[in-house]
Formats: structure tokens, sequence, C-alpha cells
């Protein structure tokens, strides 16, 4: 019976499938340890480092550093969304994408251009899909990368923001919460956003600066800029694996039930052919027996 | 008749009934003989038996129109000389027939003045019609993937319960009484109470007097249920060949025909063929089939629901009747349990007519369009079950909602089923359809919920529905 042979090959096709889906949760799992690790590791850096700036930050004036300095009037806004390389992570990658969209809507609306950085080549098909002019594109990058790229990333920032061909950067990158959480995150980068809260209160402690302030702003401010970024590439990769890592296991659960109701069938079918054709023969044989 | 040939019963099994003629005076195959049966009403010849088999020594074997119960052997029967005959014209509208031609609906007899035996042979090739002309029906599925040919042959399949009857019901409400000419419904081994349903609402439609009727439902016996079907053929044939008209004819279930031939073909000493089927099954539906045709006098328009046996399309039964048809309807009880009625699988239903040089370019160009978003949707199932809709591109994204939207907008209320839907039925014009399913695919409608297509008639409505959520 065709049917049969049918429901087989199917059957077959869906474990196949599961082997696939199983072995690239494993795979997903092994290197979102490494990726937990290094996102873990380099937390408590930025996160600190970013304190200190505010704190350093609060206690002077924003024209000081061109970088602090919200400009009246801004025109162009430049967007950095971070996605993966790779499909297969069930809505990651189009959550991270919708929120930029969504971002950049809003900035359209106010009457504002907006020029596109994509980093993984999810976010450059994404809008590449939609027709948007893409500014600069870093595809297959997410798979191994370094400081040198946010590096690259945030001098490249820097200088078309003091160019004044940018006069706004946003980053968009999915936060690692935990295994079961990766929240996108939307976030301004330049101007350097003084903490208001700060600024009013009272400086907790004196510090003492040397050489001077603008020196130290100097280079600890374009520096913020490179690990604010990098800390959102390894965020972005550490909740890519566990994204992956859920959606591949959902998908090898799926495919079990599959197997298991195409089975169902499978013996039903079988069950039914060898049912009419038993009757067919008692069948044929009583009617001889008379005959 | 001077000289009647009688013949005594020699044997009574169920609905099968052996008499021994004398000797040289065998009735032919296909004779009707009649019998009085006290059991069945007091009135004399009361019990039509058809010989169809010579068994040697002067027996015939024969299939009773009616109970046995009650025969004894010696009793007497008579030969009619001739095959069962039906009255058939004028008198015989808005009356309940008979397999036998006798009314049921206690109105009197029937005084007609044509009588036409029920065994006849088809059109020869030369008189058959090549003209093709649509039909609208006003339901959306129908008109746009399966446009119904005038005077062709339609066949709706289904299993149990997925609502052929239903859809064949609202076929006789749209074409019947929009129709100016004659309908026949014959109803071939199903419910009664469906059968006495449509006889009262013909009444209350006011079509009735161009109606015939002709029941051999459930309760009767499997001779009766073999024979019903040419019955009302014969009553149909009448008009095309003798009034040259356009005729209607509507049989539910076409399916009773060949299980009735089944029960009986054991009885009469035949080997079962497969899946316990009478060995003559192509032949017998065969012999039914290619007398239910278009002559270049008129035309029968024929509409057939075909019961399909667990579901299982290749069934010897249902294949064997695809071939006779000239489109075909199917049923699915996916699409029934998605809760979509009328439950028209849209990928393996098929009409002769789905061709460009016979529908508007247009009107075929969106009905394959349809099929290939359908099909498409069908392709993608096994990865959105898998990995999620998240995984698929973008233009397959669009593919699955408006897939999804047509599989919904083929979805129609009808005018039988409103006592179960709760909503009034609607009729759909051909253009409005084509039109409406043209916006889908162009992708007008991309920003409208799903839920709006559901049930819905014209795309005017989806809009409306839209609206007010």
């Amino acid at each position: 019976m065709a049917p049969l042979r049918e429901i087989k090959r199917k059957i077959g096709a869906v474990k196949k499938t599961k082997q696939i889906t199983k072995a690239m949760n494993m795979v997903a799992s092994a290197k979102l340890r490494g990726a937990q690790q290094r996102i873990e590791r380099f937390r408590p850096y930025a996160e600190k480092y970013s304190e200190i700036l505010m704190d350093l930050s609060a206690r002077v004036d924003a024209s000081i550093h061109p970088l602090l300095e919200k400009r009246a009037e801004i025109k162009t806004v430049g967007i950095i969304l971070i996605t993966s390389d790779k499909g297969l992570c069930g809505s990651f990658n189009v959550n991270l994408s919708n929120t930029a969209l969504r971002l950049t809507k809003q900035k359209k609306e106010e009457g504002k251009e907006v020029k596109l950085f994509c980093v993984g080549k999810k976010a450059r098909n994404f809008f590449r899909v939609r027709k948007y002019e893409i500014e600069e594109s870093y595809p297959d990058v997410m798979n191994n990368f370094d400081f040198q790229l946010a590096s690259d990333i945030g001098s490249k920032m820097n200088e078309m923001y003091l160019n004044g061909e940018l006069d706004e950067v946003h980053v968009v990158f999915a936060e690692f919460v935990s295994m079961a959480r990766q929240l996108p995150q939307s976030s301004q980068l330049l101007p350097v956003q003084q903490d208001e809260k700060a600024v009013q209160e009272e400086p907790t402690s004196e510090y003492i600066f040397e050489p001077s302030m603008e020196g130290l702003l100097a280079e600890i401010l374009p520096r913020f800029i490179k690990v604010q970024i990098y800390r959102g590439l390894l965020d972005t990769s550490a909740s890519e694996h566990a994204a992956r890592m859920t959606a591949m296991d959902n998908a090898t659960k799926n495919c079990d039930e599959m197997v298991g109701q195409l089975t169902l069938v499978y013996n039903k079918a079988r069950q039914t052919a060898i049912t009419s054709e038993l009757m067919d023969i008692v069948g044929g044989a009583e009617a001889l027996k008379q005959g | 008749m001077s000289a009647q040939n009688t013949g005594k019963i020699v044997q009574v099994i169920a609905n099968v009934v052996d008499l021994e003629f004398p000797e040289g005076k065998l009735p032919f195959i296909y004779n009707a003989v009649t019998v009085t049966n006290p059991t069945i009403s007091d009135e004399k010849e009361n019990l039509v038996v058809e010989v169809v088999q010579h068994l040697g020594n002067n027996v015939v074997r024969t299939i009773a129109m009616d109970s046995t119960d009650g025969l004894v052997r010696g009793m007497v029967g008579t030969d009619t000389g001739q095959p069962i005959t039906v009255p058939v014209g004028k008198p015989t509208l808005g009356r309940i027939l008979n397999v036998v031609g006798r009314p049921v609906d206690e109105k009197g007899p029937i005084k007609a003045d044509k009588f036409y035996p029920i065994h006849r042979p088809a059109p020869s090739f030369i008189d058959q019609s090549t003209k093709i002309e649509i039909l609208e029906t006003g339901v959306k599925v129908i008109d746009l993937l399966i446009p119904f040919p005038k005077g062709g042959k339609m066949g709706m399949f289904g299993g149990a319960g997925v609502g052929k009857t239903v859809v064949l019901m609202e076929m006789i409400n749209n074409i019947a009484k929009q129709h100016g000419g004659i309908s026949v419904f014959a109803g071939v081994g199903e419910r009664t109470r469906e059968g006495n349903d449509l006889y009262h609402e013909m009444i209350a439609a006011g079509v009735i007097d161009k109606a015939v009727l002709i029941y051999g439902q459930m309760n009767e016996p499997p001779g009766a249920r073999a024979r019903v079907g040419l019955t009302a053929l014969t009553a149909a044939e009448y008009y095309r060949d003798e009034e040259n008209q356009d005729v209607l004819l509507f049989i539910d279930n076409i399916f009773r025909f060949t299980q009735a031939g089944t029960e009986v073909s054991a009885l009469l000493g035949r080997m079962p063929s497969a899946v316990g089927y009478q060995p003559t099954l192509g032949t017998d539906l065969g012999a039914l089939q290619e007398r239910i045709t278009s002559t270049t006098k008129g035309s029968i328009t024929s509409v057939q629901a075909i019961y399909v046996p667990a579901d299982d399309l290749t069934d010897p039964s249902p294949a064997t009747t695809f071939s006779h048809l000239d489109g075909t309807i199917v049923l699915s009880r996916q699409i029934a349990e998605l809760g979509i009625y009328p439950a028209v699988d849209p990928l393996d239903s098929t009409s002769r007519v789905l061709d460009p040089n016979v529908i508007s370019p247009e009107h075929y160009g969106v009905a394959r369009e349809v099929q290939m978003t359908l099909q498409k949707y069908t392709d993608l199932q096994d990865i959105i079950a898998i990995l999620g809709m998240d995984e698929l591109s973008d233009e397959d994204k669009l593919t699955v909602t408006r897939a999804r939207k047509i599989q919904r907008f083929l979805s129609q209320p009808f005018h039988v089923a409103e006592v179960f839907t709760g909503k009034a039925g609607r009729y759909v014009k051909i253009e409005d359809t084509i039109r409406g399913f043209r916006e889908i695919l162009d992708g007008k409608h991309d920003d409208i919920p799903e839920g709006a297509f559901y049930m819905v008639g014209g795309i005017e409505e989806v809009l409306e529905k839209a609206k007010e959520d």
C-alpha cells in the first residue's frame, strides 16, 4: 500500500530532523557555557566602568567634552543592531530586529535621518528585505570575536559623531538575563548620558584628577563606548546560544510528538491493510467452498 | 396479457427469491415478476421482483424490491414480460415515488400515460453534447476551484459526518430553486427523515411542482436501493429526451447503490472481489453513470453525494466512481476538524472545466494561485510544527498568513445550515468570489486579522467584520 510507505518515509524524515535539532541543542549548550562565562566576567568590569564614568561626568559640565554634549538639533541617528549570524534560534532575532525597527520608525517619525549599523547576518537580512538602507554591516562575526571588533565599531561611532555625521547613537542588543530569559534592549550610547540623579546628589567622595579632568575624560569617554558595545556583543552572543538551546529543545520535543502521532497513523493503516487483505482471502475461500 | 406466464416460488433467501417457470417460458433477465405478499399490504401483486440470473432447471433467481417477509414456497409469481416500468412525465411532478414507480406520498395513484423501463441503454456517442458552460452555485469554494459544468456530473466525496448532505441541500437550494426547469431528487439509502425534510422544504419554497422525488431509503431492502437510482434517472431521461429540457438530478447517496449491490451479490452466489465488493462493481456503476449525460437535445446536470468508507478515497467504490465524473468535490475530515464548513479540500478537489479555455483567464489565474498558496502552506506545515513560525523567512510567513486567510475565507454560511450556525446563508456571485480571493492574494488585506475571514460571504463583509472587532 502506497500510503504506508509514504508515512514511513515521513517518520524517517522527522527522526532525522530530530537528530539534527538534538545535535544543535548540544552544540548550543556547549557554546553557551563559554559565552556565559565571558559575559559574566566582563559584566562587573562594564558596570564598574559605567559607575565611575557616571560619577565623574556628574561633576563636570557637559560642555567639557563633545561626547557628553547634547546637540541642540539632532538630524541623524545611528542605530547599531546586534543579532546572530545563524538562524534556528526561535524568535530571538525577530524580537531584536523588531525592537530596532520600532526605534527606527519612531526616529523617522520625529523627522530624523537614521543610519543603520548591522552586526550579524540576520540584522542585515532583516533590513535588506524591508528595503532599508544599511550604512554598514558586519556579517559573520558573532561566532568568533574579541574586543577588537567592539573597538573598531566604537572608533567608527566616535569618529562619525565628532564629524557631525551622527548626532545620536543607540545600540540594540539582547541582554542575557538567564537561560530562559533574553531581553531585547535598546540604550543610548552617544552622547553619553549623564546620570541625572548623580548630578543632583552630592558626590560621595572626592577625587583628585591627574593630570586633568579634560585629559582623563578624553581617554575614558571613547573607551566607554567600546566597552558598552563589547558588552552588547557578549550579551547577545550568550543570549543567542541560550535562545537556540531552548528553540532546539522545543523542536526536538515537537519531533518526538510528531513521530508518536505518525507511528499511530502508520500502525492503524498497517492494521487496516492486514484486515482487508485477510477479509479478501477468507471471503474468497468461503465463496470457493460454496461454489 | 392473455396467457399469463406464471411461476412458483421454490426458495427464499433473504431478499433473493428463486422461482420455477414452465419449460421454455423463462422470463428474461431484468424482467419484472410480480408476487402477492400479504404481509406488505392487502393489494394484489404488491411485490415486484427482478430477474437477475437463470439458474438452470427452469429456475430463475430474482431480487425483491420490497420485503420478502411472509413469502412461502409455492406462491405464484407472474411474469410481466418487461422490465420494471415507471410512470414518467407531468403527472409525476410534485410526487414522491418508490423504486417501482408507485407513489408513496398518499396522494392517490398516478395517472400517467407514459411508462419507461428503468433499464435503458446509455445515449450513443454521437448524441452526446460537447457544449461546455459554467453553472453558478453561489458557494465560494465550489465556484472558484471546482466550477460546475452545465450538463456535467459532479461528485461530492466525504466520510461519515463531514457534511455531504448539507452541501447537496445547499446546491438544491441555490440551483434548483433558481433553476426554471425540472429537478429530480433520488434518495438512495439515506435517512428517511432527510427525504421528508426536503419534501416539505420544497413545498415551502414553492418548487415542488417542478420536482420529482424518488426515494429508496435506508429502510428499504437492498433490491430497492440497488435500483432506485435507475428509476430516478429514467424520470430525468424522459425530460431530456422527450421534452428537450435541462434537468437537474441530485443523488444522495451513490455509494448506497454500490453497497446494495454488494449486499445482494453474495446472495446471488458471486465471489466477492476486493474489500468484499461485488465483482461486477465497475459494470454496475458504469451502467448507471453512463446514462447520466447530456445529449444534443437536453441536458442532465447531476450532483451526487458519495460516501467514502473510513475516509479512504482509494476504496474501490469511490475510486471507481471518480473516473465517471466531470468534477469531484472532496470533503475532508481535517478541514471539518478546523471548523471550516463546507469542508471542501481545495487541493484534492478538481473539475474538468477548471481550464483557461472554459473559464475566464482571471478566474483560472486566481484559482491556481489560491491552490498554490495553500499547497505551499501545507508544505511548510511540518517546519512550523517542528521549529515554529519564527524560523520561516519573511516571504514564507506572508504566504502562511495569506493561506490561513484564504482557508478561512473558503468557509461560508449556508442557507440550509442556518439552524445549526445561527447565521443567515450567503449566496456569493462568481465575480465577487474571484475578486475577493484576488485581493487576498495581492495582499490588500494583510492587515486584517484572519478571524474576520471566517464564515462570511463576500470580501466586503470581511471588511465590515474587521471594523466591528
